[in-house]
């Protein structure tokens, strides 16, 4: 946890931030599985939001920095008012738009987690902040109405 | 995530447990395609004590679902609440059969012999 604000009890932001590979998935998503119960009180939110996190994570590690090990996923949990948001920071490769939101065949072997993602949580967006000397900035920002 | 496996006279079953994610899918795929390979067509998932999945692994079990038809086999699920939510949020249980413990699949392979 790097950012602890919390004052007049005003919900915690806060900041985890893994290794950009696969078997670090599950301990962040976890964490914020128990974030998003711990607001809400609600497991099927949280489960859900988890749902879309996981997505989002394998996303990243596989196409954003092409499964290979050194770079860094940083997630960011923000509670407010009656809605939890989720950024997922990484700069890895950057998309030029979103993917569409559909299945694919029965019987394809990826293409599912675009569609999981919509329909886990109530919004979503992406922005690439683009630098000049170093790697842009991708975030993935997940919102989920409670 | 904990993968075992049994043996019910022809019948190959699978146990689950844990997080089947992305993580351990490569490793899950490779033992189901050998389990596959080598069996009579007759496969269990059993993954009643899975406490999440992925579309990675979503990925598996259709590799798995492939690879039982090219033998012209048969593949019974099992499911958790939330392995069935996800299953039936990207609609594959339109094409798997899902039965609701391991005993009523062992059943059902035995009443169809």
């Amino acid at each position: 946890v790097t950012t602890l604000n919390n004052n007049n009890n005003k919900p915690a932001d806060i900041t985890l931030k893994i290794p950009a590979e696969a078997e670090h998935i599950s301990q962040l998503s976890v964490a914020l599985h128990s974030l998003c119960f711990y607001a809400t009180g609600k497991e099927d939110f949280a489960i859900q939001f988890q749902q879309a996190l996981v997505e989002a994570l394998n996303n990243v590690v596989e196409h954003a920095y092409n499964n290979q090990a050194g770079h860094e996923i940083s997630v960011c949990y923000y509670q407010e008012h009656n809605q939890i948001r989720i950024e997922i920071i990484d700069s890895g490769e950057s998309m030029t738009t979103l993917p569409e939101p559909v299945l694919p065949d029965f019987d394809a072997e990826s293409g599912r987690g675009w569609w999981i993602i919509h329909c886990s949580v109530d919004n979503y967006h992406y922005q690439v902040i683009e630098q000049v000397q170093h790697s842009n900035t991708n975030i993935l920002t997940l919102i989920k109405h409670f | 995530m904990e993968i075992n496996e049994q043996k019910h006279e022809d019948i190959d079953v699978v146990i689950l447990g844990g997080r089947f994610v992305m993580a351990c899918a490569q490793e899950t795929r490779e033992r189901l395609k050998v389990l596959i390979s080598q069996g009579q067509g007759k496969l269990i998932i059993d993954m009643e004590n899975v406490s999440f999945i992925d579309s990675s692994a979503c990925a598996v079990l259709v590799s798995a679902f492939k690879d039982i038809q090219l033998k012209s086999g048969r593949l019974v699920l099992v499911t958790s609440p939330v392995v069935q939510s996800l299953i039936e949020l990207t609609r594959l249980h339109t094409i798997f059969e899902i039965l609701p413990s391991k005993a009523v699949a062992l059943d059902a392979f035995k009443a169809a012999q």
